[in-house]
């Protein structure tokens, strides 16, 4: 257990959970602030290398949220972001990482309630592990 | 014995090119230092005496193919063939455009063992010949047997070379599994006793030699992309700087594009200047790609590419 607030990157798709995340706000939900959201428009855009990114610069964890499989606006594209960042968390735990700091998660636009908490429960996965000094030099 | 599989190999050749079955031949000939082979791509007919095929030819040759036009043959170890067959289900050559020359091998010879094992340099070791499952080395006036284990590229242990597939000639006998599967996990198992901060630790270390000249993904057949991410500019994914920090970045998501692709031929390690043990990360990316999808990459020509396919109820164990 740590003091301090981690700071998490959450990538979330345009259609499904971006207004998961809209919805939790207009309905006044309580979530931990330590969201920094950036939308995309699929998670099928997320690449690993914005994963990584994202550590290197100093989030201590990354949440890439998506419609639930099936639901994707674009068909297939969560179908793809599952194979692509369940490789990237496999390979990144033999790397040494915590496996909580690369977290996927499926969020509709109606789950407002869900929204809020996925990010309760990343947050304090990511409390009880020590802030990110993986890149520190 | 290695005399008559050259002859096989000449003679067959020879013939592809007289007939014209193919407009040119990507093989291995002698290289100018001892116990070296270095590529030969050619369309004289005259050239076809210079092929060899010996357990010094650690090339994977279908890095080239991309790059060469018309009918090419080519010369091709077990995972040399898997990469050929990859970079046919990316749509990166046609089948018809190839003619694979199959030539099942042992092993290739780790020369940095030898030299550790004969504590000289390679140009005073004599000879080095297989004698059954054991290598001859001949040195300072004598000779002595070593296990496949000793000599052979970490690369090569564990290798199962039985899955030949889409050749269209072969040459020489398919070898068995050299000293069983489990030989090539021993450097992942190795590496996961350790405690991840440690294991982090461990790759920080290794990445803070790493130069960034790239030639792991020169040499690598499944690193095709015209453009890589690390030369884009808007966004900068990685700093032109060698940190160490970008230097792991690169290769890690590197690792993640070969992902499917990679047949784990080695080449990556062995052309490293700075001796980062890439193939710990090759071979992981391998244990995964088959523990989570039951796949091996280049088996199948007609399967699609594993991270451009889907099953709609898998890995949901693995979200939260």
């Amino acid at each position: 257990m740590n003091n301090s607030e981690p700071k998490i990157v959450a990538f979330c798709c345009n259609w499904c959970s971006y207004a998961g995340a809209d919805l939790a706000g207009t309905s006044r939900m309580q979530y931990p602030a330590n969201l920094r959201i950036i939308r995309v428009m699929c998670s099928g855009r997320v690449n690993p290398v914005f994963v990584l990114k994202a550590l290197r610069v100093g989030a201590d964890g990354v949440l890439v949220l998506g419609c639930h499989p099936g639901d994707c606006h674009y068909l297939t594209g969560n179908y793809r972001t599952r194979r692509r960042l369940s490789i990237t968390m496999k390979f990144m735990e033999y790397m040494g990482i915590e496996p909580e700091r690369i977290q996927v998660s499926w969020c509709s636009a109606s789950e407002g309630s869900r929204f809020a908490e996925v990010v309760t429960e990343v947050t304090a996965d990511l409390k009880r592990i020590s802030p990110n000094r993986l890149f520190n030099d | 014995m290695t005399r008559e599989i050259e002859k096989k190999l000449r003679d067959a050749v020879r013939e592809l090119l007289e007939k014209g079955t193919i407009d040119r031949i990507v093989g291995y000939e002698a290289g100018s230092l001892k116990f070296s082979t270095t590529p030969l791509i050619t369309s004289n007919k005259a050239d076809v005496d210079r092929l060899v095929i010996n357990p010094f030819t650690h090339s994977n040759l279908s890095v080239f193919l991309r790059d060469l036009c018309g009918k090419v043959g080519i010369v091709a170890k077990g995972c040399d063939a898997r990469s050929i067959i990859s970079l046919i289900q990316d749509r990166q050559i046609a089948r018809k455009d190839v003619f694979v020359i199959g030539a099942p091998c042992g092993g290739v010879i780790d020369l940095a063992k030898v030299e550790k094992l004969t504590g000289l340099d390679r140009d005073e070791v004599d000879d080095i010949v297989w004698q059954g499952e054991k290598a001859a080395i001949t040195f300072a006036g004598s000779t002595q047997k070593f296990s496949a284990k000793e000599v052979l590229a970490d690369s090569c242990l564990g290798c199962d070379p039985s899955d030949f597939k889409e050749c269209d000639m072969l040459i020489g006998e398919i070898e068995p599994i050299v000293g069983g599967k489990e030989l090539g996990q021993d450097r992942i198992r190795e590496m996961e006793a350790m405690a991840p901060a440690q294991r982090w630790e461990f790759w920080k270390k290794e990445f803070s030699r790493c130069i960034r000249c790239y030639g792991c993904r020169q040499v690598c057949p499944a690193c095709f992309c015209d453009r890589c991410f690390v030369e884009e500019t808007e966004p900068r994914w990685i700093s032109p700087l060698p940190k160490w920090q970008d230097n792991l970045i690169f290769q890690v998501v590197r690792m993640m594009h070969v992902a499917g692709r990679c047949t784990n031929c080695g080449e990556c390690e062995r052309i490293c200047p700075a001796n980062i043990p890439l193939g710990s990360l090759t071979k992981k990316m391998e244990e995964i790609v088959d523990e989570l999808f039951q796949y091996r990459a280049g088996t199948d020509k007609d399967a699609p590419p594993l991270m451009a396919a889907y099953q709609p109820d898998e890995l949901e164990d693995l979200m939260r």
